[in-house]
């Protein structure tokens, strides 16, 4: 199957941060310096809209954002949380 | 012993060996540890050639070992020069060159971007695996026997910290001993800091406020946690879980912690053994102050300014916040602070002069560059033989003597806590095969303090994609020095004689463009309402 939302979320980290070489799921984007203290929260932002999602205060940590592989596991948990709700 | 941190740090791990001294993450180490290990460094770097004098980069995350990588290098008598992670290669070389670095001391992550200076000097790694290539000092120490040689005298030099300036590469401020252990008491004095207080620091320890921490619980004997600041749940947790009673900030750091753009919640932690936060590196707005009393409602709020010239000048007695939220304060202990006009006498109250530090902290010039260091430490008449930084920032004091921040003198534009030089933004922008001209300016963001703006003209005429423009800038600033604001021009308006660019011109063409007065971002006004 096709990591769609890694996929999205690598294009977004792109963008904003103009970073042109290979991104892996399990990076940490803090640690490598890829990411800073700033677009974190952007690429929290951006998750939210793009997968309808809202992050709860405990959820917006560290471990859960600075690796991909995390945050897409987090979304498709909350997604899946959401559509028993409904 | 002189005044100095060699000897806080001797005294501190004799009276309290056992004691923890710095915690980071699952690690930690006393301060007889830390005495050790710093001994122990310094002896690394004797055996690796480094001799008294010398000056050794620092180009480290922060951990314990960039700690001891600092302190090693002052008991090997030579001179700290920290260089932020983050800078690219040119910046890098000018400092290696400018401040004749015989050695840096650097890690794993780091090496990429300096690696390519090993032929001019020695690379060690400060942290991290051993490797073939590099010699390793957490590696190296275990084979050391510590061995006290520090025989500075307080006036030697201890550090050359580089700050940009409005013109040409960025300057190399020099700082004594004396400076370093100064700034530890006096800080330490009217923030009362004590020797039971866990001190959060989210700071860089590539600026003098952050190396100021060290230097603090080093002296009090208290304890230092490092964090890096990413998401704010995550400084609340370590605030909450380790009982943290002091918290140094900037404007900056208190808008991430409180960011608007997350659901920020800080009931669900204990703050309440936070007993101070104390900010400097910028304005503090009416509603970073609100958010510091929500969450915090116990902690007194310790507004301060300074000049990396001399250090610290002024801070706020928290008491007086409410009643002067927007001044700068009074002089720091053992430190004066004038208000001078053009004729060098003191200025009335409610008139604007310059900002004239005499006293402690003032440190000793720029590193080999006498012209500069006349210019701003000079002598006054009435003060003979006694050097004193004219800033050349605007000030007043009010009837009651407080005084208050009018402007800059020069055009530095101040973001996310970094200075940066339009004239260094500009030379990178016009790399560009596209780009003719470019002016850079500040235009006024509060969040971050400034935003960098950049307008520039194209060969073609035509505006350039920005994400394209932006990936161009990033391959060679670093993120804090990339413009928010990119704006094209058709053409630049010059001025009559000489046909330079006409910058006033520009700037107030690109503020009516961004439809914001034309002088919000260059001087703030001298009473702000909140």
């Amino acid at each position: 199957m096709v990591n769609n939302e890694l996929e999205l979320l690598i294009d977004y980290v792109r963008r904003e941060t103009g970073y042109s070489r290979a991104i892996e799921g399990d990076e940490d984007l803090l640690a490598s310096e890829i990411l800073d203290s700033f677009n974190i929260v952007s690429l929290a932002v951006f998750a939210q809209e793009k997968f309808g999602i809202e992050f709860e205060p405990d959820e917006l940590v560290r471990d859960n954002l600075a690796r991909l592989s995390n945050l897409v596991a987090l979304i498709r948990r909350k997604r899946a949380e959401a559509a028993v709700k409904t | 012993m002189p005044a100095s941190i060699p000897r806080y740090l001797t005294e501190t791990a004799q009276a309290k060996p056992d004691k923890v001294a710095i915690v980071s993450g699952a690690q930690s180490i006393t301060f007889g540890e830390l005495y050790d290990q710093a001994l122990a460094t310094a002896e690394c770097l004797r055996e690796l050639g480094i001799a008294p004098g010398d000056r050794v980069g620092v180009c480290m995350e922060k951990t314990i070992d960039q700690v001891l990588a600092h302190l090693g290098i002052l008991f090997a008598n030579a001179v700290i020069v920290p260089i932020l992670p983050r800078l690219k290669q040119p910046n890098i070389r000018h400092i290696i060159e400018n401040s004749g670095m015989s050695a840096m001391i650097t890690d794993a992550e780091r090496l990429g971007e300096v690696a390519g200076f090993g032929d001019l000097i020695k690379l060690i790694t400060g942290h991290g695996e051993i490797s073939q290539d590099w010699p390793n000092l957490p590696y190296l120490r275990r084979f050391m026997q510590p061995r006290m040689f520090f025989d500075r005298i307080s006036n030697d030099n201890a550090a050359i910290i580089y700050s940009s300036g409005s013109t040409g590469r960025p300057k190399g401020i020099l700082i004594a001993h004396r400076n370093l252990a100064e700034g530890a008491d006096i800080v330490s004095e009217y923030l009362g800091t004590r020797e039971d207080d866990r001190i959060g620091c989210v700071l860089s320890f590539n600026f003098d406020y952050g190396m100021n921490q060290i230097w603090q619980t080093i002296r009090k004997g208290c304890t230092l946690y490092l964090h890096d600041l990413a998401l704010p749940n995550d400084l609340f947790s370590l605030m909450s879980k380790e009982r943290i009673t002091a918290l140094p900030v900037m404007p900056v750091i208190i808008t991430k912690m409180f960011d608007r753009r997350l659901k920020v919640s800080t009931s669900a932690f204990d703050f309440s053994a936070l007993r101070y936060v104390c900010t400097t590196g910028g304005r503090l707005s009416a509603d970073m102050i609100a958010d510091l009393r929500g969450a915090f409602p116990k902690a007194r709020i310790f507004s301060m300014f300074g000049l990396t010239e001399a250090f610290r000048s002024t801070y706020l007695d928290p008491d007086k916040l409410d009643a002067h939220p927007t001044s700068v304060g009074k002089a720091i202990p053992d430190c004066q602070v004038m208000v001078l006009d053009d004729n060098g006498e003191e200025c009335a109250p409610n008139v604007v002069g310059e900002l004239v530090h005499r006293g402690a902290t003032v440190n000793k010039g720029y590193w080999h560059d006498p012209e500069n260091t006349a210019k701003v430490f000079r002598t006054h008449p009435r003060f003979p033989g006694e050097t004193l930084v004219y800033s050349g920032d605007k000030v007043y004091r009010d009837d009651e003597g407080y005084l208050y921040f009018v402007a800059r003198a020069d055009d530095m534009i101040k973001t996310k806590g970094f200075r940066v030089s339009p004239s260094e933004v500009e030379a990178e922008v016009v790399r560009h095969p596209d780009i003719v001209d470019a002016v850079a300016f500040a235009v006024m963001n509060i969040a971050v303090g400034e935003d960098v703006a950049c307008a520039y003209t194209t060969l073609s005429g035509k505006p350039l994609a920005e994400p394209v423009l932006r990936q161009f800038l990033k391959s060679s600033l670093p993120n804090h020095m990339v413009p928010a604001i990119l704006m094209h021009f058709d053409g630049f308006p010059v001025t009559g004689n000489a046909g330079k660019l006409d910058r006033k011109a520009i700037k107030h063409a690109a503020f009516e463009r961004l439809g914001i007065a034309p002088d919000t971002g260059i001087t703030p006004p001298p009473v702000s309402t909140p």
